[in-house]
């Protein structure tokens, strides 16, 4: 008999003195009240930050005024109409190659209020690992829509078809050295998410 | 056969690190109390969650049918494994198949109850732990003494240490920061490097066929979204029936674990990226026989957050070391008699049955009561001790007899107090390490008849 069998075989045995029926439940909301300016603050206390604007002409502007796009030599932006970046996405063969992205811009679906996540769908990347990979992330929220919780956010989100989603809630972090917080552990080393609250 | 009191005397020898490791835990604890009080249906969640999780259990066949069927339309090699050797040998064939020398794995306590990095590494391939804490033990060559937090055990100037012998950091350099860009660094190189990626599995979703990892490092995603070939192990009390569901557990765990609203990245995957090859090991290794018996099967509930690990008094102050089985705590003193009672029959002792760990679980597990049903187990079995067993005896003679209670009390509060304290600590077993409250002049009984003939007011 094979492993699948004697499980199946040993879990079939098993007697329940009681049903046990899926409960019937209202999840219940969080206190969100203002879940935008939740979303800032929690953010914020995980490392991130939050900045809304009007339109992408608002973002660029904004944009260029950020440390990690200043420095940032290598970029490769999912967001053409934000910024071109030197490395296309779509033209890279090898997911490894993208090693040495400083900055990675990429879109969100959604926000979430209550714990500062971000939706992120990685079926729209080439390569999802460019998320991981790069050493500071943007993510842009073009929808504009931040959700009070994770109850409202599971309702959104279309699992029969999607195969790589996260929710990204601030930048790589540890505390497996004397439970000190060390930012930047194997991931990004610094999340800012840009929502925007416009026609673009 | 150990005894958690004797394996915890060289992790007390420190006392100073005895007070760090205490107080750093229950500073989680203070951390997961403010986190989960932000929910105001916090109680509601838990609830729920356990509802969820008894519902599934009560028909896992098929539930891990649905979630079978669903993966491997979505292009994932579902395996099954009965024990920890199936367990090892499939993935040994998997990475074998493909050819694999470089294996870089993410956290799973599942491969650490399975014993799976020494198996690899003695057919030769290299397998490297990617999360920081868990990267920390392998190259000392430890095991995890905590779920969450694997190296909670070690100070930041021994990690230094460590760090300039195999990473070549700066001699004598302690700090956490500059530790973990070595780190980053070291590990970075092993990810590019990797031909395969071994991650755990935090909840798998018959509904979708899906699975669900949570870290704050991002090593899980960096294992399994750059090399060709990923293998996810997980226990078959991971399921969950719905994707709605994770909305509940995901809300729950990370707050119980660390007190983060959420972790930095909660991955989602369902089937392989494109060029990829994914399997999927569902592994039973003891947990059908766990499920078997009625009063233990609620352990099977367990998210792995390790809150029970943070709030218990005994853990804070003993270690991870001190239970000697792969899972420490009050969790792993319900688990390990399952494997071994006599082996472990002290553990269920290591125990001030103060239910903390009931209170924090975030899926009702009733860690306390089965801690209360193993000491009768172990009675029953015949391993209770003669010591214990005469203590036992003893007191339940004396309870029956309510006299011989009162006489004994009175004697025992002349003679304890008469005695010198020094000659009490003296004796094994229970004057070590403790020292008797001053004895009262009179009983409990004597000032509450007294307060009776005064007309039984307690004040206010």
């Amino acid at each position: 008999m094979g492993s699948r069998e004697k499980i199946f075989a040993d879990l079939n045995s098993v007697k329940f003195d009681q049903r046990f029926d899926y409960p019937t439940y209202a999840h219940p909301n969080s206190s969100v009240i203002d879940p935008y300016n939740s979303f800032t603050t929690v953010l914020d206390s995980v490392g991130g930050e939050c900045h809304y604007v009007k339109n992408y002409d608002e973002l660029k502007a904004k944009l260029v005024n950020f440390e990690v796009y200043e420095t940032a030599k290598n970029i490769c932006s999912c967001l053409p109409e934000i910024e071109k970046g030197n490395i296309d996405l779509n033209l890279v063969e090898d997911v490894h190659e993208l090693h040495n992205v400083d900055l990675a811009i990429a879109s969100g679906d959604f926000g979430v209020a209550e714990n500062g996540a971000v939706w992120v769908n990685g079926d729209k990347l080439k390569h999802r690992g460019l998320l991981f990979l790069a050493e500071n992330l943007i993510l842009v929220i073009e929808s504009g829509n931040i959700v009070n919780d994770l109850n409202q956010a599971y309702d959104l989100i279309d699992f029969e078809n999607t195969r790589s989603g996260y929710f990204i809630s601030g930048p790589s972090k540890t505390a497996d050295i004397e439970q000190c917080l060390v930012i930047g552990a194997h991931g990004a080393r610094s999340l800012i998410v840009f929502v925007i609250q416009g026609d673009k | 056969m150990s005894s958690h009191a004797k394996e915890a005397a060289a992790f007390l020898a420190d006392e100073e690190r005895v007070h760090w490791h205490d107080q750093a835990l229950w500073f989680v604890r203070q951390k997961r109390d403010t986190a989960s009080k932000n929910v105001p249906a916090w109680e509601e969640l838990r609830e729920t969650a356990h509802q969820i999780k008894m519902h599934t259990l009560s028909r896992l066949p098929e539930y891990l049918e649905a979630f079978e069927t669903k993966a491997s339309e979505k292009g994932v090699h579902v395996h099954y494994a009965k024990t920890a050797q199936d367990h090892n040998e499939t993935i040994l064939k998997i990475l074998n198949s493909h050819n694999v020398k470089r294996v870089v794995k993410s956290k799973s306590m599942l491969t650490e109850e399975c014993g799976l990095n020494h198996f690899i590494e003695k057919k030769g391939i290299e397998i490297i732990d990617t999360d920081l804490g868990e990267r920390i033990v392998q190259l000392l060559e430890e095991p995890p003494s905590h779920i969450v937090l694997p190296a909670i055990h070690r100070k930041k100037e021994e990690v230094g240490e460590l760090f300039h012998k195999h990473l070549h950091t700066e001699k004598g350099a302690s700090d956490p920061t500059y530790l973990t860009q070595a780190a980053r660094k070291h590990l970075r190189e092993r990810f590019l490097a990797g031909e395969a990626g071994i991650t755990g599995v935090n909840f798998a979703v018959a509904e979708t066929g899906g699975i669900t990892i949570v870290t704050n490092e991002g090593n899980a995603d960096l294992g399994n979204s750059l090399p060709p070939l990923h293998i996810a192990s997980m226990g078959f009390d991971k399921i969950i029936p719905r994707a709605k569901d994770l909305a509940v557990f995901i809300s729950l765990l990370a707050r119980s674990a660390t007190g983060q609203p959420i972790t930095t990245y909660t991955s989602h995957l369902a089937g392989p990226r494109p060029g990829q090859e994914m399997h999927i090991i569902i592994v039973d290794n003891g947990r059908s026989e766990i499920l078997q018996k009625e009063k233990f099967r609620k352990t099977l509930c367990c998210i792995r957050c390790g809150a029970c690990l943070n709030t218990c008094p005994v853990y804070r102050r003993t270690g991870g070391y001190s239970y000697k089985f792969v899972i420490p705590g009050p969790l792993g003193t319900v688990l390990a008699p399952h494997k071994d009672l006599k082996k472990h029959k002290s553990l269920p002792y290591a125990c001030t049955l103060c239910e903390s760990c009931s209170d924090v679980c975030p899926v009702k597990v009733d860690l306390h009561q089965q801690i209360i049903e193993w000491r009768a187990e172990i009675d029953k079995q015949g391993q209770l001790g003669l010591i214990k067993k005469a203590a036992m005896w003893g007191t339940t003679y004396l309870f029956k007899h309510p006299k011989l209670y009162r006489t004994l009390g009175k004697l025992g509060r002349i003679f304890l107090r008469a005695m010198p304290a020094r000659l009490l600590n003296a004796i094994p077993i229970w004057g070590k390490n403790r020292d008797l409250p001053e004895m009262p002049a009179k009983s409990f009984s004597a000032l509450h008849k007294k307060k009776l003939k005064q007309g039984g007011n307690y004040g206010k």
